[in-house]
C-alpha cells in the first residue's frame, strides 16, 4: 500500500498561520472550557461567594474567585428536595429508551433499504429523510394535539416516542450506508454455510457496529439535550434534567447555586460517556469503515 | 457427493435472459467447468445452484432430486466466492469453523475437521490471524477451507483464482486439480480463462450470450469445436480465421485465398459436400497447425509477409501478413525470418477447421 503521508514544506507563510493558529485555538479553550469551568466552580460556592468578582483591571485580584468556603448544600437540595433523582431517571430512560428503540427499529429498516430493491425505493428513503427537514418547533403543536389523544403527554413511554420520531430518520439515513458498505457476498457466504436470512444478518451486525456506536451516541445526545418536547410532551409526569432545571428560574428568584449545580449533573454524564465511545464514534463517522 | 443435472434451465432478470434453455448432466464426482466471457451467464447458473437466485423456469436436480425451492443452507452446497467473502472480523479458525458451527457441529469434530482441513491447505499456521493480515493466495486458501471442512454434495467454485497472480494462479490449478480429485466431490466450476478450464475440467461446458455452446471433455472441445466462436474462444494464442472460398480443382475441393489453394482431405470433402459448395466459408487454423519456412516447401503453401516475431521463452510467435488479413503462427526459436521478409506457411490438414460464414457451425 502507498503511504498516506501528508508532506509540507515549511514557506513564511505556513509559519505565520501555525503562530496564527496556535493563538486562535488557545482562544477558543478558554471560549469553550471557561463557562464549564465556572460552573463547576459556582456548583460548590454559597451565593454570595459566586458573585464575589474582582474590580475591572485588577488582574491580582482573580485569586478571589478560589477563595470560598466548598459545600455541596446545592446538591444536597437539589436530591434531597427538589426530586432531581426523579428528573435524572427520566432523563436516562427517556434518552436511552429512544436510543434502544431506534437502533432496533432503524438497523431493520436500514438493512432492507439496503439490501432489497422494491419500485419507489428512491422516493421511500426521500420521504423519510424528508421528515426530518421540518423544524421541531413546526410539527410541535400538531404532535402535541396527537399525543394529547393518545394520552401520551406527560409520560414516559411518550417521550421515548418523540424522540424516536426524530431519531428513527436518522437512524435509517446513517445505518444504511453502514450496510451499503458491508458486501453483500458475506451474507451469501453465510447462508451457503447453512445460515437462514435471518442468521445472515445477525452475522453482519458487527460489521456495522461502529455505525451503530456512533448512531446510539448522537440519539443519545439528541434526547438528554432537547429541551422543546420534555417542556411540551414531558411536562409534569415525565420532566428531564433540561425542565427541571428551568423551572429553577422563579420570577422573583433565580437559584444560580442549583442551576449551577443541575448544569454539572447534566453534563457529566455526556462528558463521560463521550469518553468511553470517542474511538467508536470517530471510526463510525468516518463512514467506510469496513473494507472489503 | 451427488449428480448434478440441468433440466430446461432459464434465468431472466426482467425480460433479458441471461441462461437459455441449459442441458447439462455432471456425472457424480466429476469435475465440470463452466468456461465463457464476462456477461455469458455462467455466474447466474452457479447461483442458481447455489440458491442464491431463483430459477426462472426449468429444473436442477441432485441426483434426480429437484432442488428449486430449497434455501441455500439445505442444498448443502460449498461455494468459494471470487472475492473469497471471508469474515473480516473473524479469525481464519472461526472462519473454516462458521460452516460446521451453522449445522450445530461438536466443538471436538470442528476442532479436528478444520485442523485437518488447514493442514491440506498449508495454512495451520495462519489459524490465529485475521482475513486483512493475509495475502490473497493465503486468503483464497482459507476460502477453500470454509469449503472443504464439511463434506458437501458439491463444489461451487466462482472463479476462485482470477484475482492470484500468474505464477500463483498456474500453482494452484494444479492443487485444486488435486483436491478435487482427492476428495472426489462433484465440482461446478466457473470461469472466464480457458486455460484453467482446459487444464482442470473433467468437461466443459462453454457459455456464450446465455447458450450452451459445447459440452465436452477438454480435448474435443480444442479439437473439434462445433462452430468458430468457440473455436475462437478456446486456445492461446488463439485461432487464425481466414475467409476462403471453396472450387473444386482436379476432383477435390480447394480452399482458394488471394495468397494460397490448398485441397481438403477426402474425409473433409465429404463433410463439405453437404450443401457447402461453393459458398463462402471461414478456415480456422490454430498457430500450432502452421510450419513456417523461408524458402517456399510446396505449391500448396501460403505465401506471406512477416510482420512481427515474439519470442516467448521456448517458443516463438510470428504474426504474418496476408493480403486481407493477419495469422499467427507458433513455431521453435530457431527459426530465423525477419520483420518485413517473405515467408511461406504449410498447414496440417488434419488439423484445420472449415466453419459456415452465415451462423459460424463447423464443417469439421
Amino acid at each position: 500500500m502507498a503511504s498516506r503521508e501528508v508532506i509540507q514544506y515549511e514557506t513564511p507563510l505556513s509559519r505565520a498561520f501555525r503562530w496564527f493558529s496556535a493563538v486562535f485555538l488557545a482562544f477558543y479553550v478558554v471560549w469553550t472550557v471557561l463557562p464549564l469551568f465556572i460552573m463547576f466552580m459556582s456548583s460548590f460556592k454559597d451565593l454570595l461567594e459566586a458573585f464575589k468578582l474582582p474590580a475591572v483591571g485588577d488582574w491580582a485580584g482573580v485569586t478571589v474567585f478560589f477563595e470560598f468556603t466548598p459545600t455541596t448544600k446545592h446538591y444536597y437540595e437539589l436530591f434531597a428536595r427538589l426530586g432531581f433523582t426523579t428528573y435524572l431517571f427520566n432523563s436516562l430512560v427517556a434518552a436511552g429508551g429512544s436510543a434502544v428503540v431506534s437502533v432496533i427499529l432503524g438497523s431493520m429498516c436500514a438493512y432492507s433499504l439496503s439490501r432489497i430493491d422494491f419500485k419507489g425505493k428512491g422516493d421511500l428513503f426521500f420521504w423519510i429523510i424528508s421528515t426530518r427537514m421540518a423544524p421541531v418547533v413546526a410539527v410541535m403543536v400538531p404532535l402535541y394535539w396527537i399525543f394529547r389523544q393518545l394520552d401520551l403527554v406527560g409520560t414516559l413511554p411518550g417521550l421515548i416516542l418523540a424522540y424516536t420520531t426524530f431519531n428513527l430518520p436518522f437512524a435509517i439515513w446513517i445505518l444504511k450506508g453502514f450496510f451499503d458498505n458491508v458486501p453483500y457476498a458475506i451474507e451469501e457466504a453465510q447462508m451457503i454455510d447453512g445460515a437462514t436470512r435471518f442468521q445472515a444478518l445477525r452475522a453482519i451486525l458487527p460489521l456495522v457496529a461502529p455505525g451503530i456506536g456512533a448512531f446510539v451516541v448522537l440519539c443519545i445526545l439528541f434526547a438528554w439535550n432537547d429541551y422543546l418536547f420534555a417542556a411540551i410532551i414531558g411536562s409534569g409526569g415525565a420532566k428531564t434534567l433540561p425542565a427541571a432545571t428551568r423551572e429553577l428560574v422563579q420570577p422573583q428568584n433565580i437559584q444560580w447555586g442549583q442551576i449551577m449545580a443541575a448544569g454539572v449533573v447534566t453534563t457529566l454524564p455526556m462528558m463521560f460517556l463521550g469518553l468511553v465511545i470517542r474511538k467508536y464514534l470517530v471510526t463510525g463517522l468516518t463512514m467506510g469503515a469496513v473494507k472489503e | 457427493m451427488a449428480k448434478v443435472s440441468f433440466r430446461n434451465v432459464w434465468k431472466k432478470y426482467g425480460d433479458m435472459p441471461a441462461v437459455k434453455d441449459l442441458n447439462i448432466e455432471c456425472p457424480d464426482g466429476s469435475f465440470l467447468s463452466v468456461l465463457g466471457p464476462s456477461g455469458c451467464g455462467k455466474s447466474s447458473t452457479m447461483r442458481m445452484v447455489a440458491g442464491l437466485e431463483h430459477i426462472t423456469s426449468g429444473q436442477i436436480l441432485f441426483d434426480e432430486r429437484p432442488i428449486n425451492g430449497l434455501a441455500p443452507k439445505d442444498r448443502d452446497v460449498a461455494m468459494v466466492f471470487e472475492n473469497y467473502a471471508l469474515y473480516p472480523h473473524k479469525s481464519v479458525y472461526e472462519n473454516m469453523a462458521n460452516p460446521l458451527k451453522l449445522r450445530g457441529q461438536d466443538a471436538s469434530v470442528i476442532k479436528e475437521r478444520v485442523t485437518a482441513a488447514a493442514k491440506l491447505l498449508e495454512i495451520n499456521h495462519l489459524l490465529e490471524r485475521r482475513p486483512q493480515e493475509l495475502s490473497g493466495g493465503q486468503k483464497q486458501r482459507v476460502a477453500i477451507g470454509r469449503a472443504i471442512v464439511r463434506e458437501p454434495n458439491l463444489f461451487l467454485f466462482d472463479e476462485p483464482i482470477a484475482h492470484l497472480d500468474a505464477k500463483l494462479r498456474a500453482h494452484m490449478r494444479g492443487e485444486i486439480k488435486h483436491l478435487q480429485r482427492t476428495l472426489g466431490t462433484t465440482m461446478i466450476y466457473v470461469t472466464h480463462d480457458q486455460l484453467e478450464a482446459m487444464s482442470m475440467a473433467d468437461t466443459i461446458a462453454v457459455m456464450h450470450d446465455g447458450e450452451l455452446q459445447q459440452l465436452g471433455t477438454p480435448r474435443e472441445v480444442y479439437n473439434h469445436p462445433v462452430n468458430a466462436w468457440v473455436a475462437g474462444f478456446v486456445g492461446e494464442p488463439a485461432m487464425n480465421f481466414v475467409d476462403v472460398g471453396v472450387e473444386d480443382r482436379a476432383g477435390r475441393a480447394h480452399f482458394i485465398h488471394q495468397n494460397f489453394a490448398v485441397p481438403v482431405t477426402e474425409e473433409q470433402q465429404r463433410r463439405l459436400s453437404d450443401g457447402s459448395r461453393g459458398s463462402a466459408l471461414r478456415m480456422g487454423v490454430r498457430p500450432d497447425a502452421l510450419s513456417i519456412s523461408m524458402t517456399k516447401p510446396s505449391d500448396s503453401c501460403i505465401t506471406g509477409k512477416i510482420f512481427v516475431t515474439e519470442l516467448l521463452g521456448g517458443d516463438m510467435i510470428v504474426d504474418v501478413d496476408l493480403d486481407d488479413c493477419r495469422i499467427r503462427v507458433k513455431t521453435s526459436t530457431e527459426f530465423s525470418g525477419e520483420e518485413g521478409q517473405t515467408c511461406y506457411m504449410t498447414v496440417n490438414t488434419n488439423k484445420w477447421h472449415a466453419f459456415s460464414k452465415e451462423n459460424g457451425k463447423a464443417f469439421f
